[in-house]
């Protein structure tokens, strides 16, 4: 009990100082520590396989994703005014998430049910076929996606439009 | 009140989500906004491990949760190739200023 | 068999839209191929789904709760609708490939007209109101879309918005009706509230009864709203016989029909309706009268065989209403084909600049005869019959006042047709305008269309007897063809209406000698020719909507900071509702 609370804790801390850094390389970093204590978590309520996945995925890939965009793109240093008060960004945050928590709580029991072994793939196959169609389709979109959007630069004829 | 394990992993959802959206409404930062993206999806991530663990359906949960993983990264790999193109195309990565769609 | 049949009739001119985007203008012969094939074979799906119409659910796609079962039923009502529909829908695109011969953009002409094809379809064949709800804006967009389809021409431009936000405007009366419905009866499907209307209390079901009421006047072109269909006429022809003579308006009086067993009992719908009717059908009897544009003339003409059906149907006619629809889709569509085919050749819409046009397009002329007859109500062709049905169910049914207006406006449609004939066709020329007959496309297109006017009537025992078994909410005495048909021409009623309609071809004729009450006449033409003081009130909508849209503009900032709240405020607003309601 007292691990999970340190844990998550800690993913909360890191969180939040991701948002608060002032150097986009540091912020990065945070989240991957973040995204690492959440696979930990992940992993002690009982699902092995999305705690491996999250940890590859996002303490591995979007961590190197961000460095390589960060050493590209760069950083400014004249963003830390931001455009609304802090005090009211608090406050509509505070107000929304928490009322959606409490609107939550009762509906949640307190107990935490014992675990049923499952395998993750059965699961997926058999049940939410459809969703592993989409999730092809998603890849194969941001790939074109990211296709279309980094050769910017090559086509200087704008292509001819369709009807 | 003793906090249940329940509780307290639902205190840690709602957390990340507080976390991401008072990012979104405070940074300019193009890359910070793709920072406060990943930020509200681990949070949707937990939420929906914890929803699949209190019904007895933990691979259910799990199936929703990949699917929200890729469509995250998916998001952040979009979001900074575009980071990329904006930063040389447009000079800035303000998203203040970054109002106009055309150059 | 009936589901796959309806899967067809909806998913090939889709599919073909998506076929012609895709393949592109630079093959445009392509794209006339595929546009024609795929609305043909959707008429023959609709047609092979005439045997296996029943009043049960055809076709049922489960969506897990949120938004009900998206269900197609195949029922008379919506199977003889769905087979206009798509047959005169191929009849268009056929035409077309002689009309737009030569126009840039054509993928999007066609791509829009058969995605318009099967929104259309689905409309009628659906019942769930949901989805209704959807096809019925889907006809709108293309509906707006092809009428601005000349997008450099301001006045086309104007044309297709005022038609959108007009319809629009009544369109907010469908979604409060089907809310309205929803929340009382927790489910979408029409069949429940149309054999339970009690459901609902008094009260609220006479709002969903009004609110369809104007939803089916604004996108029928009925009063207050007949001002959008005559400036829509800036659409290319094949899209006015289709979109605006044929389909899409009918969708209103399709509604009222669909709904007139839920709605009879409100208090006043019946006489609202039979009021609403009757006036437009006078209405634009009159501005038909006065107009010289010749797709003017066409299109007030429709507007008022529209007043005649909601006439029919206020007076409980339903299928008389039903019946009319179907004749009067075949020669308003054979006439403004034939419209098209003369505008096409000579370059003018103005009748003043022609005359004489007979001697050049012999086949046009004759074909627009056939179209002129059944529209002022001359025996054999069809729409003599249907007209007949329609006055006696009002006689028998409706107010008497009703009555004798709507035989007036019988022998105003007789005066301006035969005035419009005259003037495109008969006597000598104007001006030198050369014209000549109709390309083979065309002549395609027209010829089934005039055949049918004289045999459409004998449809009418099959479909009586087909809405009696699939529709069985509606009261319909189904005999058969021959009764039907012998039972009109034996009426007193019939001797008293086709007196009036010669009256009407003889005031033309005799014209000269009636100088003097044609000037008495003046002021009420002048009105008429002002829509009455009506374009003010659709003129008003318009400006009134874009001045709201300007307004609204400024807070589109762009600004990802304020976006984000303007979300978060929203999200919290939807909370505190669900906390205060419990």
């Amino acid at each position: 009990m007292v691990w999970f609370i340190l844990i998550m804790a800690g993913m909360l801390i890191c969180a939040a100082m991701a948002v608060v850094a002032r150097r986009l390389l540091v912020s990065a970093i945070w989240l991957a520590i973040a995204s690492a204590l959440l696979a930990l978590l992940i992993y002690l309520l009982g699902a092995p396989e999305l705690a491996v996945i999250e940890l590859s995925v996002g303490a591995g890939l979007v961590t190197v994703l961000f460095v390589f965009a960060i050493s590209i793109a760069g950083e400014e240093s004249n963003m830390q005014q931001s455009l609304l008060p802090k005090w009211l960004a608090g406050i509509v945050v505070l107000v929304s998430i928490g009322l959606t928590g409490w609107l939550c709580l009762p509906d949640l029991g307190f107990n935490m049910p014992q675990l049923v072994p499952t395998r993750l793939s059965t699961v997926l196959w058999e049940l939410r076929g459809a969703d592993v169609i989409l999730q092809v389709i998603l890849i194969f979109a941001g790939v074109l996606g990211v296709l279309g959007l980094l050769s910017d630069e090559q086509s200087t004829v704008p292509k001819e439009r369709d009807a | 009140m003793t906090l249940s394990l329940v509780s307290l992993v639902f205190i840690a959802v709602i957390g990340l989500l507080a976390i991401g959206l008072y990012a979104l409404l405070v940074v300019r930062h193009l890359i910070k906004v793709v920072v406060a993206l990943q930020i509200l999806a681990k949070g949707a991530i937990l939420g929906f491990i914890l929803a699949g663990r209190i019904n007895g359906q933990i691979g259910l949960g799990e199936s929703l949760a990949l699917t929200i993983i890729i469509v995250d990264t998916i998001v952040a790999v979009i979001g900074l190739s575009l980071a990329v193109q904006i930063r040389h195309h447009m000079g800035t990565l303000d998203v203040n200023a970054l109002t106009r769609l055309r150059r | 068999m009936a589901n796959f049949l309806i899967l067809l009739i909806l998913g090939l001119p889709w599919l073909g839209a998506l076929l012609v985007w895709w393949v592109s203008d630079k093959r445009s012969k392509a794209q006339t191929v595929l546009a024609v094939l795929f609305s043909v074979l959707a008429g023959a799906a609709s047609l092979m789904l005439i045997p296996f119409a029943s009043e049960s659910v055809a076709l049922n796609i489960p969506l897990g709760g949120a938004f009900g079962d998206f269900t197609f039923v195949a029922d008379g009502l919506g199977v003889y609708l769905a087979v206009i529909a798509t047959i005169i829908g191929s009849l268009a695109v056929i035409f077309s490939v002689d009309y737009m011969r030569g126009e840039a953009q054509l993928g999007r002409y066609y791509a829009l007209v058969l995605f318009f094809i099967g929104g259309m379809a689905g409309l009628v064949l659906t019942s769930n109101l949901l989805l209704m709800f959807v096809f019925w804006e889907i006809t709108a967009l293309c509906s707006y879309a092809l009428i601005s389809f000349h997008s450099d021409d301001p006045k086309a431009v104007y044309g297709g918005i005022k038609a959108l936000i007009v319809t629009q405007f009544g369109g907010i009366g469908l979604l409060a009706g089907a809310l309205l419905i929803y929340s009382y009866s927790d489910n979408y499907d029409l069949q429940a509230f149309i054999a339970n209307p009690q459901i609902l209390p008094p009260s609220v079901l006479a709002v969903a009864a009004f609110g369809f009421l104007v939803a089916a006047a604004a996108k029928s072109a009925q009063f207050p709203f007949q001002t959008w269909l005559p400036d829509a006429m800036e659409a290319p022809t094949p899209i006015s016989a289709l979109i605006h003579a044929a389909t899409m308006v009918n969708a209103g009086v399709y509604l009222l029909a669909r709904f007139y067993p839920a709605f009879e009992n409100v208090p006043g719908w019946r006489e609202a309706v039979v009021v609403v009717g009757v006036v437009t059908a006078l209405m634009a009897a009159l501005m038909a009268l006065v107009s010289n544009d010749l797709k003017r003339v066409l299109a007030y003409s429709t507007v008022s065989q529209l007043g005649y059906m909601v006439y029919a149907i206020g007076a409980g006619g339903v299928f008389a209403s039903q019946f009319h629809l179907m004749s009067h889709s075949v020669f308003k569509a054979l006439l403004f084909l034939a419209a098209g085919a003369v505008i096409h050749s000579v370059g003018t819409r103005d009748m003043r600049q022609m005359g004489g046009l007979g001697v050049q397009m012999p086949l046009v002329r004759t074909v627009f005869a056939i179209g002129a007859l059944a529209l002022a109500g001359i025996p054999i062709l069809n729409g003599f019959w249907s007209k007949e049905l329609i006055l006696e169910a009002g006689y028998t049914h409706g107010p008497l006042w009703a009555w004798i207006v709507m035989v007036v406006c019988a022998g105003l449609t007789a005066l301006y047709t035969f005035r419009c004939f005259w003037l495109v066709f008969a006597g000598k020329p104007r001006s030198s305008l050369n014209g000549h007959d109709a390309g083979t496309a065309m002549k395609v297109a027209l010829i089934p269309l005039a055949v049918g006017a004289f045999l459409t009537e004998l449809l009418a025992g099959p479909f009586a007897h087909l809405m009696k078994s699939t529709v069985p909410s509606i009261e319909i005495e189904a005999e058969t063809t021959l009764l039907v048909l012998g039972e009109v021409v034996t009426t007193p009623l019939t001797l008293v209406v086709l007196a009036v309609v010669a009256l009407g071809l003889a005031a033309w004729w005799w014209r000269e000698k009636l100088a003097g009450l044609s000037s008495a006449l003046a002021e009420v033409g002048r009105a008429a020719a002002d829509s009455f003081g009506f374009e003010v009130v659709n003129r008003g909508i318009v400006i009134g909507t874009n001045w709201l849209a300007e307004k609204l503009r400024h807070t589109q900032t762009g600004l990802l900071n304020w976006n984000i709240l303007g979300i978060a405020a929203g999200f919290l607003l939807v909370l505190i509702i669900l906390v205060i309601g419990g």
